[in-house]
């Protein structure tokens, strides 16, 4: 009898440890993103975003019944740097998956060393096609941000609508700008057969005078532009494009993508910015396409202490989620089970539903499009209105 | 064929160029000219210009003239920095090998970088033009924007001060004269330990008040500095190094080069540079209009 | 004096290369993936310090070599499977050409110039790789460069239970071993001798009949053949090639290490290098401020040992000596 107590006892006492020992223990996500130099303007907010959803998912009992670490490293541009932190991540912190990169260089890097060591990995941000491009697919990669030919397409179905025939384009000369050019151009072309492309410049990736560019493009005569350049590189452009009077020689008739309509170059720009153009963004704290929408902005405002949040750290809140969702739905952090659980996986984000495609592994992300005009109330450019152009129908 | 007004206007731009170039760089030549130092750091010493402008302006509102005060506070802010770093820690590398001064300059680059970076984060930041300046005018059917002929005055104007100063002034005749020979110039007395304090806090106002000027047309963004000491240096380098007409001279050829270069090459302007560069140093290493160095 | 002497006389090169193919063995996957990076590293920096602190020649565009034997050796190995005993030297062999092509611009320049030629060479070969999309991939360079086939390492006795990344580590170490060995024969030649006299003073050695520009130019080509071999290693280590490797701040990592260590010393270079990839992975764990703590590191250095830590540690013996003896 008192045996026999005694076993209940242990068993129960065993059974309250066990649960409380797995809740201890941590599930640790990497996060290697560019903290410092040009990306970093990316990487950061991306990274708050990732940590705003991490201490809220804490503080609701974490996934599993465990809290997620998330453990990040300053990837500084380089694809080198991005592999050696992803290696130092995955053999020295142990951690069980990795979420983050910057650039088209270190995503498809890093993805390498994800499937060599057979690690779910999450891209955020790189839009590069390569990254999930059919010879470079492995069951351990998958990508939230919106890719190339998405945003190019997007671009084009946008200038589809406007009554324009001589297009000129602009973009830096490296992998994103190439491909998010070509993508708009072929699908403008397909859209609306009758237009031309007279004229497409190439800065190089850093240049601060675009001035002969702007001067070259005006010489051309086009009745609109298209415009992939992004963060500093698009407000330089802007100021000087300006006092030019490129903008008005096209009547307007501009789509800048490269997020050139976040509410981040926006207010950098406050008066400045070339008012009546079309600009893209990822997110924008004044769309309210939900409540629940309304709540994460509200959210993310108080965290990051700033009344006009970023637009990226959905980037960075999105992959964390799509991961903790896939957790929950393999009840595993084994990354296997976890990379079958991702496949077709679709969830509720803040922005509305997701799905990471069972295909290509691509989320069928698209973005806010919209003019954008002066809101006096905050003194800089809005989208009005944000449009958000779902991607799905013109995906391949 | 394209029409004259686009060919003017291509010019212009060019040269609007070339005068930002040639305001930075001839901080860099003057110190090079005399110290013997090829200073990294100049392009922090820009960076830090344009954030410190932006602060300045920050603080003191977009007001008529505060623009103004913001360009020269930062400049001269640059100035004391400058002098700081060459009373406290420069000063001792000289006659050392020049391998450890570079690489002295090289430790400030990633310093100021993220010194930069705790002080203004990583978001881009701009400045609007100044007053006054904001708008454009047409000439001979081309548009010139106020600020852009602002700066095409002011880079001539800050040449022939420069060159007033080395060639008028007894300061000017004495810098020249240690850029020649620095023991002869101890020996007849002359402090040659301020006065290259002072060629260096002049080099370093110089390459600050270049980054003030340029925020109202480029964005502030970290990785500035790295991008235009490359571009400085191969100023320098095809003008001169230490020839302060020669910086002048590559400055406006950099500026041609690049703004008719994109329409016949379109998309090599990344590589062209670095061509022209390695061109002038193999066929005049000391450059258009500088002085072989000692042997 | 006696005690140095037989230290000096101890082949501290062969007992590190014996026992570091011992750390796949002791340390975990992670500290294998360290020791190859600084292997590699240091033939890389050991290469620079020929011209560096044997021929006195600054060069700031080392990276140049090192990025084409990463490209050759990658684009080799992975679109035309070619085997690694072919692609690696094929990879010293290209870099070697190109140092003989730029090198032999660069040494007719002295000092400061000679450091601006290096780097406007190494920023055209990293804008051609940039560039150069159908090649080298363009901006988002190259990625899953194989792993050579090491299968035969698996009949070696004790090396059986370890994976690709273990084999390609023993091998590295073995080449990086074998290639420091030559880099050692070299400048304790008269070859290397008469480096080191062009140093001390280029004018007088011209004058006693020896051709100086011929004798840099052969340095410059040997630390470019050295330097692409540590770059074709690289490419495989780091499963992909980048247009980073030939960019200028990839030059002044090997310069740090090299003036880290002390350029004073055949070993010093290669001591740099663990020094330094170790703080960076250290101090990178705590803080994303790793460039403003290599900055006052750097100038610390410069200040304070600018002989390096060999050279700091040389002065430090001397004294004790002197202490004992007085």
């Amino acid at each position: 009898m008192l045996r026999r107590s005694l076993l209940v006892t242990l068993t129960a006492a065993l059974a309250l440890l066990l649960p409380s020992y797995a809740r201890g223990e941590k599930i640790k996500v990497g996060f290697p993103i560019i903290l410092s130099g040009g990306g970093a303007l990316f990487g950061e907010p991306a990274m708050k975003g990732a940590q705003m959803y991490v201490e809220e998912i804490n503080a609701a009992g974490g996934v599993l019944g465990r809290p997620i670490e998330l453990i990040v490293r300053d990837t500084k541009g380089n694809a080198d740097e991005a592999v050696r932190v992803a290696r130092e991540l995955i053999l020295k912190d142990n951690v069980d998956f990795l979420v983050g990169t910057v650039t088209s260089a270190e995503g498809p890097a890093v993805s390498v060393v994800a499937k060599e060591n057979k690690i779910v990995f999450i891209a955020p941000i790189p839009k590069t096609d390569q990254l999930t491009a059919p010879e470079k697919l492995h069951p351990y990669v998958f990508r939230v941000a919106a890719n190339t030919t998405v945003e190019g397409r997007s671009a084009a179905e946008v200038v589809a609508k406007w009554n324009v025939k001589q297009i000129a384009t602009i973009g830096p000369d490296y992998a994103y700008g190439q491909d998010v050019t070509r993508a708009f151009v072929s699908w403008i072309k397909k859209l609306k057969p009758g237009v031309e492309i007279v004229d497409q410049e190439w800065p190089k990736l850093g240049e601060a005078d675009y001035t002969p560019f702007i001067n070259a493009m005006m010489g051309k005569k086009p009745d609109a532009v298209f415009s992939c350049l992004w963060g500093g590189f698009f407000v330089t452009f802007a100021k000087q494009a300006k006092p030019l009077g490129l903008f008005e020689a096209v009547k307007l008739n501009v789509i800048a993508v490269g997020e050139a309509g976040s509410p981040e170059t926006a207010k950098t720009m406050g008066s400045d910015y070339p008012f009546g153009i079309w600009g893209n963004s990822y997110d924008a704290f004044y769309w309210h396409p939900s409540p629940a929408h309304r709540d994460y902005a509200e959210r993310l405002s108080k965290y990051l202490k700033d009344p006009y949040p970023s637009s990226w750290a959905i980037q960075g809140y999105t992959g964390m989620q799509f991961l903790v969702e896939a957790i929950k739905k393999a009840g595993s952090t084994d990354s296997e089970k976890v990379a079958k659980a991702l496949l077709g996986l679709t969830i509720d984000t803040p922005i509305g539903r997701q799905t990471l495609r069972e295909k290509d592994h691509q989320a069928d992300r698209g973005q806010l499009y919209g003019k954008m005009t002066l809101d006096p109330a905050i003194g800089f450019a809005v989208m009005k209105p944000p449009t958000y152009i779902d991607p799905s129908r013109f995906m391949d | 064929m394209p029409d004259l007004s686009f060919l003017l206007a291509q010019s212009l731009s060019g040269l609007t160029a070339a005068m930002f170039l040639f305001l930075i760089a001839s901080g860099l030549s003057l110190i090079f000219g005399v110290l013997r130092v090829l200073n990294f750091a100049h392009g922090s010493f820009y960076m830090l210009g344009a954030y410190l402008a932006f602060q300045f302006v920050l603080w003191g509102g977009m007001g008529p003239g505060r623009f103004w005060w913001a360009v020269l506070g930062a400049a001269l802010t640059i100035a004391i920095v400058g002098g700081l770093v060459e009373r406290l820690l420069l000063r001792h590398l000289y006659g050392k090998d020049e391998l450890y001064q570079l690489l002295f300059t090289y430790g400030l680059v990633l310093i100021a970088s993220d010194a930069a970076k705790k002080a203004w984060g990583t978001q881009q930041l701009s400045l609007s033009r100044p007053p006054g300046l904001t708008g454009s005018s047409r000439v001979f059917g081309t548009m010139l924007p106020h600020y852009n002929l602002f700066i095409l005055l002011l880079g001539p104007t800050i040449a022939l001060g420069l060159w007033l100063l080395l060639n008028r002034t007894r300061a000017g005749r004495v810098i020249r004269a240690a850029a020649l020979d620095r023991e002869m110039l101890g020996a007849l007395g002359v402090n040659v330990s301020w006065l290259y304090t002072g060629v260096f806090m002049l080099g370093s106002f110089l390459g600050g008040l270049g980054g003030a000027l340029v925020t109202p047309v480029r964005a502030i963004v970290p990785g500035m500095d790295v991008e235009i000491i490359v571009e400085a240096f191969i100023v320098v380098v095809i003008g001169g190094l230490g020839s302060f007409w020669g910086t002048f001279l590559g400055a406006v050829i950099y500026g041609q080069v690049l703004a008719f270069g994109i329409l016949i090459v379109p998309a090599f302007s990344i590589f062209s540079v670095f061509a022209l560069m390695a061109v002038v140093l193999i066929v005049r290493p000391w450059g258009l209009l500088g002085q072989p160095l000692g042997t | 004096m006696a005690a140095r002497r037989r230290l000096a006389r101890v082949p501290w090169g062969l007992l590190v290369a014996v026992a570091a193919l011992f750390v796949p063995a002791i340390g975990s996957r992670f500290y294998t993936f360290v020791a190859t990076d600084i292997a590699i590293m240091a033939l890389f920096a050991v290469s620079l310090n020929l011209l560096l602190g044997y021929g006195g020649l600054v060069s700031f565009g080392h990276a140049a070599y090192f990025g084409i034997g990463a490209y050759a050796c990658g684009i080799l190995m992975k679109v035309h499977a070619v085997p690694f005993s072919v692609a690696l030297p094929a990879a010293g062999l290209l870099a070697a050409v190109f140092a003989a092509l730029f090198g032999f611009f660069c040494v007719r320049l002295t000092k400061i110039y000679f450091a601006m030629l290096t780097l406007a060479f190494a920023q055209i070969v990293w804008a051609v790789s940039f560039k150069w999309n159908s090649v080298t991939g363009g901006e988002q360079g190259m990625s899953d460069v194989p792993y050579p086939d090491l299968s035969g390492l698996a009949w070696v006795p004790g090396l059986a239970g370890y994976r690709t990344s273990d084999h390609f580590y023993v091998l590295t170490v073995g080449l990086v071993a074998a290639c420091l060995w030559i880099l050692r024969r070299v400048v304790r030649s008269p070859f290397g001798r008469l480096l080191t006299t062009i140093r001390e003073n280029p004018e007088r050695t011209e004058f006693i009949g020896v051709d100086v520009r011929r004798h840099e130019l052969l340095a410059f080509i040997i630390a470019g053949l050295f330097a692409g071999i540590a770059g074709g290693l690289f490419g495989i280590f780091n499963r992909g090639v980048f247009p980073d490797f030939a960019y200028w701040p990839k030059s002044s990592d090997v310069l740090i290490m090299t003036i880290l260590g002390g350029m004073g010393s055949f070993y010093g270079p290669a001591i740099g290098a663990l020094i330094l990839i170790i703080l960076n992975q250290e101090i990178t764990s705590y803080t994303e401020y790793w460039p403003f703590v290599l900055g006052i590191l750097l100038i610390t250095l410069l200040f304070l040992f600018p002989g390096g830590v060999v050279g700091a540690l040389g002065g430090l013996v001397r004294r004790l000596e002197r202490m004992r003896r007085a």
